[in-house]
Order: structure tokens, then sequence, then C-alpha cells
């Protein structure tokens, strides 16, 4: 039986959504197709932060959070990646795992990683949700204390292109 | 519209099998609630696999 040719999101940017959860004091990834990048097709007229927020929304409800926290070019497109906060009953159905902690994607002086896994992308993401909690009073005070202890131990690191 | 069993599969995962309009309706509401996509008819067809051999 032949296999099909895999149909996915086009276009020349895309988001990829990291939905995070609060489960007890350990942090878990999760997503409609499981606990795996979540990709969405953006346009050149919604902006994006608005379009995962109703993306997320339509899906799940209302995140707690949803945060732009860097990009990448990945084949013909632009990707930007999201961190989107939900709450333990929005995770409810959805396939989990717990988040564990990586090494960042490092630049050379001059030059591009040479390979950036979707767990460095995500640890950046938390780093950047770490420094936001420290920075920025919107985003710390959405976040509760038990989330803010388990941010405690990503390096704050702000906004960054993973080229 | 065929009788064929038709089937498509998403990069994240997801598949969907079943005549062409059943086909074609999972594949608009998978592409429109997860991805933010809107497929056309034709688009969704243009990645479909032939399971029948009935065409």
């Amino acid at each position: 039986m032949r296999e099909p040719v895999p149909w996915g999101v086009e276009g020349p940017v895309r988001g990829e959504i990291f939905l995070v959860w609060l489960n007890g004091d350990r942090l878990e990834l999760a997503g409609p197709e499981g606990p795996v990048p979540w990709i969405v097709q953006l346009d050149d007229v919604e902006h994006p932060v608005a379009a995962v927020e109703r993306i997320v929304n339509g899906l799940v409800g209302e995140p707690l959070l949803v945060h732009s926290t860097s990009w990448r070019r990945e084949g013909p497109a632009v990707l930007l990646s999201f961190v989107a906060v939900i709450d333990p009953g929005q995770a409810q159905g959805m396939a989990t795992e717990p988040i564990h902690r990586a090494e960042l994607a490092r630049s050379e002086a001059t030059s591009a990683p040479a390979a950036i896994a979707h767990a460095q992308v995500l640890e950046h993401g938390l780093r950047h949700l770490a420094w936001l909690s420290q920075d920025d009073e919107v985003v710390a005070g959405r976040l509760s204390l038990s989330w803010r202890k388990a941010l405690a131990d990503y390096v704050p690191e702000p906004f960054r292109s993973l080229p | 519209m065929t009788d064929a069993q038709l089937r498509l599969r998403c990069a994240c995962g997801w598949e969907a099998s079943g005549d062409e309009d059943e086909v074609v309706a999972a594949a608009t509401e998978h592409g429109e609630r997860v991805h933010n996509m809107r497929p056309t008819r034709d688009e969704v067809l243009a990645m479909v696999v032939n399971d029948s051999g009935l065409s």
C-alpha cells in the first residue's frame, strides 16, 4: 500500500506553538496532535500573535499567555516560535509529556547553528518566559507563584533569532 | 466524485480516510481548526492516495 506524501502547512510565514502547562510543579508540553510543536499557517493580514491567540482559543479556550520567543528559517519559510501557557484543565484530553532541559543552539560568530532541535527552541522559549516573568509586569501578573518557581531554574534570556 | 477509498496524512500525524467527500470534509475541518489553513478541494485531492484501486 502506497503511503501518502504528508500534507502540511504551506506559506512563507508559519507559526510553531509550544503549548505548555504546569502539572503540579512540572512543566509539560501538550498539543492537539501530541506533545510536539504545533505548526500553523500565518498570513499577511492578521498579526501573528493575534492569530496564535485565536487558534489556541479556538481549540482549547483562552490561553493564559501567548508570547513570541524566537524565529528561524526552516526550509522555504520563516518560522515564528510561540510559547502559549494554558491551564491544567485545558490540557485534558491531549497527549502531554514532561519538558526536559536542553542545551541551547548557539550560533557561531558569523554563521547560524548547523541544526536546531525543537527541544532547544522550547528551552530558549522557557528561558525567555523566565526573563519576562522578572521583567514584564503583565507576564508576572499572569503567572502563578508555582509557575514562577518552575521557571526559576531557567536562565532568563530575551528574545532572539535562531537563524 | 467517486466511491474510491482515499487516504490523506497530515505532517502532524493526523490521518483521514474515506470517500472523496469524507476526506475533503475531514481535511478542511482539520486544516482550519488545527493549522489555520483553508485548503481547496483540489489541494486536498492532490495529496491523497487511493487505497481502493478505483479512480
